[in-house]
């Protein structure tokens, strides 16, 4: 009995010429039918993109995937398409919600949108008056309070969840993770509600910051928490070893070798609150004017700010709306971009930590 | 405390202990649990406090209060609060958010894991991980200019040609669809598609090469070890993540609240009619002219989806847990 003669199969060899090129037809040729057939029937691209250009792209993918490895090709190029499709259309997703902040915000912003507040601006001011200057300071003073007492908690949190040994630590995990989805709405009517129980408290910058640090708690504590334990645990051991107590283990050792993962934890967390919008209108009234008492009175904030210009059916305060929700992105993507930058070095902690607790 | 001066020959025989020895010891760890236990306090006061207020309401209203379905609140003294169509309105609003989040999440993960060089995957984990960090009342301003006239147009197309199917059926298609339970659905599902992402990712990343060579060197594809090996193996990891992004969905207000049109009645899943709502919208809504006596009852739908939220979360915490043995201590 003899084999027919099989062509040798290489598959460690990177795909030939030929193969690239029916991949790239295969990508090229259903963009070009649907966009065609989109500029000649006038067909709506959303429908000609699932009719059309899907199982073109489908049919087409197959091809190329049959010829290549024969029925099994089939599955895969079916997977292959479908994953970068639908990975594609997350991206798009994103990439319109920047798009449309940068631009239709970038048509507000100016020095004076930074500098100004909106004391002498109704509906239909042009955007040569006023600006969102009361709302960045409001902002922070909110913000920096909920700061103040939430990532000190928070970290002291990841501490007990990295450095005890309680029983109860995976209690006190699970509901610190419990609390991460807590409906940032349900925080605004808890502080509302002590507000309206007593005289303790009155709708105010402080009410507001009482009510952002349940929702900024559980994302300090956990990333706080993951830094920690990026720490090894022998430098913890090693440092009990010499004789040093547990909490000189944490600040001489411990602390130093997880400071930027812990600034990380501050960061996100900043970038957790700093857009929260339902618990602020819950507690706090906004205003026009600046205000910089965080204890008494109304106060405007960026998130508060977009949600009262949002709806307003005047095209400046339109404008102000996006031009504040482009402030606020700036702030975020800064916040973002720092946490990233300092997580990054993570992984090259260890070295000078163990240079650092040999000297 | 623990310094022994030099002259003293033989130090005393410690006491053995598995405490902390020190009193600066005795404080650290005093003040770490203390901090800890601040979690269980919060919980338990949001539950205290909402509660005494929202006790009025729901003695009044009893049971019908999640169940009933009018909400009249004309007359001060004698108000009618129930809020089963916003209830509803929430879970469908956050199902339809599930369908469409779910196969964008893994996609997603599959393509960042296992289909992109080490560098582009790191672009495209930064790019998810910014979608979550941007703010709700953003997406909403985004929702509201951008994306409503989009979807109408996608929900007008699906009316058109699905019209058949009974959950696309509109009773009036020439008002439009914008405020359709279809429209927040999209929102919310650009807002958990990256917590679905993140967590399938993780677990995506953690199974074992071996395996997944294995399978690939006897013979199988890409699709055979995706639905053979992948999923089987990370399946729990990504119920918990979808479990999560329901939770997040259910609760999402000021992003929904915008691109939501609330009428209150009950919409049992014609997702592109005007219908319905959500009862963080509602309680949105309602806040501003409500009296003490109906704070009452918006109180009472904050504790409902608190602790709705709370259950959801804390079994799909346990699920990624258990999903991630890798993670813990």
């Amino acid at each position: 009995m003899t084999f027919a003669a099989r062509p040798a199969i290489q598959p460690w060899r990177r795909a030939n010429k030929k193969r690239i090129w029916q991949i790239v037809a295969a990508s090229v040729l259903p963009a070009i039918l649907t966009g065609a057939l989109v500029l000649l029937t006038g067909i709506d691209p959303a429908l000609a993109t699932v009719v059309v250009f899907l199982p073109s792209q489908l049919v087409l993918a197959s091809l190329v995937g049959f010829s290549a490895y024969g029925r099994r090709g089939l599955g895969d190029a079916a997977l292959v398409v479908l994953t970068i499709f639908l990975s594609a259309f997350v991206m798009v997703l994103l990439l319109s919600v920047l798009y449309s902040v940068l631009t239709e915000g970038a048509k507000a912003i100016s020095w004076q949108f930074f500098s100004q507040n909106n004391v002498y601006v109704s509906g239909t001011t042009s955007l040569d008056y006023g600006g969102v200057g009361h709302a960045i300071i409001g902002s922070l003073l909110v913000v920096g309070i909920t700061t103040i007492v939430a990532v000190p908690l928070g970290i002291s949190m990841a501490i007990y969840l990295t450095q005890s040994q309680s029983k109860i630590k995976n209690l006190v995990r699970t509901v610190t993770q419990a609390l991460s989805g807590l409906p940032s709405v349900v925080s605004g009517l808890f502080i509302l509600s002590i507000i309206t129980s007593g005289d303790f408290l009155t709708k105010s910058g402080f009410a507001a910051s009482l009510a952002l640090i349940p929702l900024m708690l559980p994302t300090v504590a956990r990333v706080a928490e993951e830094a920690l334990k990026l720490v090894p645990a022998d430098l913890r051991y090693a440092a009990l070893a010499l004789g040093a107590p547990n909490y000189r283990a944490f600040f001489q050792v411990i602390l130093p070798a997880a400071k930027s993962g812990l600034i990380t934890a501050l960061l996100l967390g900043l970038a957790r609150v700093i857009g929260e919008t339902a618990p602020l209108i819950l507690t706090l009234n906004t205003n026009n004017g600046t205000s910089l008492n965080p204890f008494e009175g109304a106060m405007a904030t960026l998130p508060t700010y977009i949600y009262s210009y949002l709806s307003s059916s005047f095209a400046p305060s339109q404008q102000r709306a996006w031009g504040a929700a482009l402030v606020l992105l700036i702030v975020v993507a800064v916040l973002f971009g720092l946490a990233r930058v300092l997580g990054r070095s993570k992984s090259l902690k260890t070295k000078p930590t163990n240079k650092k607790a040999s000297k | 405390m623990s310094e022994s001066s030099v002259t003293k020959p033989a130090p005393v025989r410690r006491k053995l202990s598995a405490g902390p020895l020190s009193t600066g010891d005795k404080w650290f760890f005093r003040t770490t649990s203390i901090a800890a236990s601040f979690a269980f306090v919060l919980v338990a006061l949001v539950l205290i406090f909402l509660s005494l207020k929202a006790l009025p309401a729901l003695q009044n209203q009893g049971i019908d209060f999640i169940f009933g379905n009018v909400w009249d609140a004309g007359d001060d003294n004698n108000l009618i609060m129930q809020i089963g169509p916003m209830l509803w309105g929430s879970l469908l609003i956050a199902l339809i958010g599930v369908l469409i989040a779910t196969p964008m999440a893994i996609s997603m993960a599959y393509l960042i894991v296992f289909m992109l060089n080490s560098r582009l995957a790191k672009v495209a984990t930064t790019l998810v991980d910014l979608l979550a960090a941007l703010p709700s009342v953003i997406i909403g301003l985004w929702g509201f200019y951008v994306f409503t006239p989009v979807a109408d147009q996608w929900a007008s197309i699906l009316n058109k040609y699905l019209g058949w199917i009974p959950i696309f059926q509109v009773e009036n298609p020439e008002y439009g669809f914008r405020g359709s339970p279809f429209i927040a659905g999209w929102i919310v599902a650009v807002m958990i598609v990256p917590i679905i992402t993140s967590i399938t990712r993780e677990i995506f990343s953690q199974l074992d090469k071996d395996l997944i060579n294995g399978a690939l060197a006897l013979g199988g594809s890409r699709l055979s070890v995706f639905r053979k090996v992948i999923l089987p193996t990370a399946s729990g990891g990504v119920v918990g993540g979808v479990l999560l992004g329901l939770g997040r969905a259910i609760g999402e207000t000021v992003a929904i609240f915008y691109v939501l049109q609330i009428s209150f009645d009950i919409n049992l899943g014609q997702v592109l009619e005007t219908r319905g709502g959500a009862v963080a919208s509602w309680i949105l809504a309602r806040f501003g002219e409500a009296t003490a006596n109906e704070q009452s009852g918006l109180m009472a739908a904050g504790l409902v989806l608190f602790i709705i939220t709370l259950i959801i979360n804390s079994i799909a915490n346990v699920i990624v847990n258990r999903a991630q043995p890798w993670r813990k201590d």
